[in-house]
């Protein structure tokens, strides 16, 4: 399995979530498809991302901080691991 | 820590985050500007009390409420008036007018074409939504012909400003288009445009799901983020009337112009003063 490893998980995704809208950029334009929709609603009715952790050792966050770039709402701080 | 997370963290203080989550609908562009701006003005090491930010009317004016710097929120279309006094009162500032196309372009177009012609040393960040966002959607001077409004519910019989050719027409030194898309490039393009001086231009077509998607089949903001995506075509020497936008058309994005040593407005005027003096 590791041979076939292509990504190394480089950074992990902080969601402010009371700041979140719900517009899923992040969600979509996450290059390795790290974030998804979550189940639990804000306390304005929205859905915040999450972060998907040791799923599948290929779907890592590679820290590009392109969620970071496109939110609207200042709600995601990506941190990279040391 | 890594810069990028810095830079993340660094930008938390140049919110007023007492203030969040914002006014803006769900997926509404101007955050996407707003966060582009404010990593821009980071990357300068720009200390917050050399800033001012001056905003219009409308929900892209709403900026000036959320920068933690000194701003003004101002009466509608007189953003540029106001920046103008606050550049002569202070010529050490960088002075920044945020505003939306319906407050730089139409109750203010006479300020803009005369400020840019007059080149006072002002980066203008013009978030173009193709309409007014905040009073629920008219058309404005920038709404493309045929695109559906509240006001125009059989299509626009309008022609749209060309906003770059306007600007390089009044002799704007530095003058870039790019859409909410673009993070990086508008990212760099108002970091090298906050080092230049002279009346500086960058439009950004931004999205506003929520009153213009809805009536042109945009209603989801991720609708409207791939209409940018697939139409936008990014070329530098574009001609004028490839720059010309149209109805879900191509938008043609980039750095249409960028020349130093075009004396401002300011310096001008410091060198009147030294004449008079002598
Ligand atoms: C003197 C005056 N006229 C009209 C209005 C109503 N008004 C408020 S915002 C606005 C248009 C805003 O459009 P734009 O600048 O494009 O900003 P957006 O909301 O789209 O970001 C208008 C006409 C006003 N506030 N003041
Ligand atoms: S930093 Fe990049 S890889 Fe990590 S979650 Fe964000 S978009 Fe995905
Ligand atoms: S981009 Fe920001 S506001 Fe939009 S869903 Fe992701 S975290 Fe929420
Ligand atoms: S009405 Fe449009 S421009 Fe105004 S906040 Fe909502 S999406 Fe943005
Ligand atoms: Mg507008």
């Amino acid at each position: 399995m590791s041979q076939n490893k292509k990504f190394k998980r480089k950074a992990t995704v902080k969601v402010l979530e009371e700041r979140c809208k719900g517009c899923w950029y992040c969600v979509n334009y996450c290059p390795t498809k790290v974030l998804q929709v979550s189940e639990k609603m804000n306390s304005k009715g929205y859905h915040p991302p999450v972060f998907k952790e040791n799923i599948d050792e290929n779907v890592v966050c590679i820290g590009c901080h392109l969620c970071e770039l496109y939110c609207p709402d200042f709600a995601i701080v990506v941190e990279e691991l040391e | 820590m890594s810069q990028m997370t810095d830079m993340r963290k660094t930008e938390e203080e140049w919110l007023r985050t007492e203030r969040l989550p914002h006014v803006w609908c769900p997926g509404c562009g101007i955050g996407i500007v707003l966060n582009a701006f404010l990593r821009a003005v980071i990357r300068r090491n720009i200390p917050k009390e050399k800033m001012v930010v001056v905003s219009g009317i409308g929900c892209t004016g709403r900026t000036a409420g959320y920068v933690n710097v000194d701003s003004f929120h101002t009466t509608h279309g007189r953003a540029i008036p106001f920046a103008v006094g606050v550049k002569f009162a202070r010529p050490d500032l960088n002075v920044v007018v945020f505003s939306g196309d319906g407050d730089l372009f139409a109750i203010g177009g006479n300020h803009f074409v005369n400020a840019a012609r007059r080149n006072h040393d002002l980066l203008i960040i013009a978030v173009n939504n193709f309409t007014y966002g905040m009073t629920g959607g008219q058309h404005g001077p920038t709404t493309p012909t045929g695109a559906y409004t509240t006001t125009t519910p059989y299509g626009n019989p309008d022609r749209p400003f060309n906003i770059p050719h306007l600007a390089i027409s009044l002799g704007a030194p530095y003058v870039a288009r790019w859409t909410t898309y673009h993070v990086n490039q508008l990212q760099n393009s108002i970091y090298k445009a906050l080092n230049m001086k002279g009346f500086r231009v960058i439009e950004i077509i931004s999205q506003c799901p929520t009153v213009y998607g809805r009536r042109n089949s945009m209603r989801s903001p991720m609708s409207m983020m791939e209409y940018f995506q697939k139409n936008s075509v990014i070329n530098n020497k574009a001609s004028y009337e490839e720059m010309e936008l149209t109805y879900k058309g191509k938008i043609v994005v980039g750095e249409f112009r960028n020349v130093g040593g075009i004396p401002s407005y300011e310096e001008r005027y410091e060198e009147i003063i030294r004449r008079a003096q002598e």
